[in-house]
């Protein structure tokens, strides 16, 4: 019983420990340094950094803190970024009104489709959400309008700063991050958490479970959505295999779990450490990258299988570390 | 308030022929009975006599197969799971349902949140109420505890504080004393009838008859599924079809083996006097 509370005070309530929030607000504030560094290429890693770590708050906030593990939420981002590119190709150069069309259109997508798809649970949730995924995708790759299979070339917003687009990145990532925050703090983090821990419970206590899903997950698609706008315009070129990738689907959610679920610091410790990773994995073994990747993975699940926000409450060492192992095996 | 809706006396829930159906099993069949504003129903029977149904079906988590549940000149099933609680009928869970990884207080406050008054209320005013509660029914000590870690006897509290935090005119308790000894149930007791002190209504489903007999103003006797009994506590537990139904078979029972006993005994003794004898 003891050890349970010593999780209970480790997980530091409903927006995760504190302490690990305001180290990541810290790593936050530097990173505004990078593109003082003058190279194209870190700015280009730390911005994919910054772009996850949006997409993984925005999984955080249906996946973690509702509970309901989508396998779906790719489909924003790439309508994100088609939201940019078609804008882009109607003459607009302005990253405010991408991001701007591409949350309003998220939002109202993640009603639509979020009416009936989130009436399912648990597996049959998931496999719907996957299902949307792969069907937008397939329907943007056979739409001539969105160029197709052949994709959108999208010309520069502004040809002389080429760090606009990190910072675009940079707060919509922070954007993310506090809204997360703010909402695990409000009345609406409590309905998506009684929801995740039981639904039947929640509804008795006066909680719309539709409602709420809703909401969760409308929130966390304006934010990848977000991040597809900006990533459109900064890449200068998006086509469905790059917007509705495997990867971007499944990063987002490892990296959430890495860090730490339904916490506010986890999401984005997990994509500066897992994107990072992959990074200069990618550097050091070309060919082989993938499998130490995976190996990771596989490690980190089963060695913190609450997350690494988690070891900022740990208290007692190793030891403590090693007694929380014995109590999460089932 | 009106008094004319208001007044203790008047008919708070009116159940009207309710039947519900599970496949081909009648759980519930035909019961009405009224409960009067301010009373303690007490709801009894043996397992499987369809208490519980009849509490999921008037907190609106089912709806019956026939009859209909009223209350307020509405009928509970046409109303949402979620807006049932808004009227102002609260309910407990017979197995308890906490948010596990919530802490006691936290558990409390999401009632006080979106319950009845739940709209009017900020987070921290949310919180204030839940505190007053977790005090309430003696749950202070381990208000910031994740509920996962509590006593059975301790979630029942919870149980009820979470329903309380709904500030309902009408509150259905499920088993909550099952499980806990006497002085808790004595506790338990004395909770109960503040809360009705306060003008919240109860409907009470216990197997404790001691308890039972003790908070009830009226008792509604449920066997197989059907009204068989209703009326006060001392009536309806002295009239011999509920003596029957509900106390028979083990009393029965405990009677035919006294008999068989009491005959061994007379036949040992039987033996034993002519074995001098033989």
């Amino acid at each position: 019983m003891t050890s349970l509370v010593a999780r209970r005070i480790s997980l530091g309530g409903i927006t995760g420990n504190p302490i690990a929030f305001l180290c990541v607000l810290v790593v936050m504030a530097v990173l505004l340094a990078v593109p003082a560094l003058h190279s194209d290429y870190l700015q280009v890693v730390f911005r994919n950094i910054l772009m996850y770590a949006a997409m993984a708050y925005g999984w955080n906030l249906i996946g973690g803190y509702t509970g309901y593990v989508s396998f779906g939420n790719v489909a924003f981002f790439g309508i994100g970024a088609y939201c940019s590119a078609v804008l882009s190709s109607h003459g607009v150069q302005n990253l405010f009104a991408y991001v701007a069309v591409a949350m309003v259109v998220n939002a109202l997508f993640a009603i639509v489709v979020g009416l009936p798809v989130l009436r399912l649970r648990g597996h049959y949730f998931g496999i719907a959400t996957l299902g949307i995924a792969l069907a937008i995708g397939d329907i943007v790759e056979n739409l001539d309008v969105l160029g197709a299979s052949s994709g959108i070339r999208l010309p520069q917003v502004d040809e002389a700063h080429f760090s606009v687009y990190y910072y675009a990145m940079w707060l919509v990532a922070l954007g993310s991050m506090l809204a997360t925050y703010a909402i695990a703090r409000s009345k609406l983090g409590y309905a998506f958490v009684a929801i995740r821990e039981n639904e039947d419970a929640a509804a008795v206590l006066g909680i719309s479970a539709t409602r709420y899903k809703i909401t969760a997950w409308a929130i966390g698609g304006m934010m990848a959505g977000a991040a597809g706008a900006v990533f459109a315009p900064a890449n200068g070129f998006i086509d469905p295999s790059i917007t509705f990738a495997l990867d971007s689907n499944v990063f987002p959610i490892a990296m959430t779990i890495l860090g730490g679920i339904g916490t506010v610091a986890g999401p984005f410790i997990g994509a500066l450490l897992l994107a990072g990773a992959n990074e200069l994995l990618q550097r050091f073994f070309v060919s082989g990258h993938t499998l130490f990747f995976g190996a990771m993975i596989v490690l980190i699940v089963l060695l913190l299988p609450r997350g690494l926000v988690w070891l900022f409450g740990l208290r007692g060492g190793v030891r403590a570390w090693l007694r929380s192992l014995q109590t999460y095996k089932a | 308030m009106s008094a004319a809706v208001d007044a203790p006396g008047s008919v708070a829930l009116r159940v009207q022929g309710v039947g519900m159906r599970f496949g081909g099993l009648w759980a519930l069949s035909d019961v009405s009975f009224e409960v009067e504003r301010g009373s303690v129903v007490g709801l009894i029977g043996p397992n499987g006599s369809g208490k519980t149904t009849l509490m999921n079906i008037v907190s609106g988590v089912y709806k019956p197969t026939t009859g209909e549940v009223l209350y307020g000149g509405k009928r509970i099933a046409d109303v949402p799971t979620h807006e049932v609680c808004h009227l102002g009928i609260a309910r407990t869970f017979q197995v308890v349902k906490p948010f596990a990884n919530l802490t006691v207080r936290e558990n409390v406050a999401v009632g006080a949140m979106y319950g009845r008054n739940g709209a009017k209320r900020s987070t921290r005013a949310s919180f204030e109420r839940a505190d007053a509660l977790v005090e309430m029914v003696g749950l202070a000590r381990v208000a910031r505890h994740a509920a996962s870690d509590l006593t059975i006897p301790d979630r029942k509290r919870l149980e009820v504080a979470k329903a309380l935090a709904l500030d309902p005119d009408v509150l259905l308790l499920d088993e909550v004393m099952a499980g806990l000894n006497a002085t808790e149930v004595e506790e338990a007791l004395q909770l109960l009838r503040d809360v009705n002190a306060r003008g919240v209504t109860l409907i009470v489903v216990e197997h404790l008859m001691k308890a039972i007999v003790s908070i009830s103003t009226t008792v509604v006797v449920l066997a197989e599924g059907k009204k068989i009994a209703q009326g006060a506590p001392s009536d309806v537990l002295a009239s011999p079809q509920v003596i029957e139904a509900y106390l028979g078979s083990r009393w029965a029972k405990r009677q035919e083996q006294l008999k068989i006993v009491e005959a061994e005994r007379r036949q040992a003794a039987e033996a034993q006097r002519r074995e001098p004898g033989a």
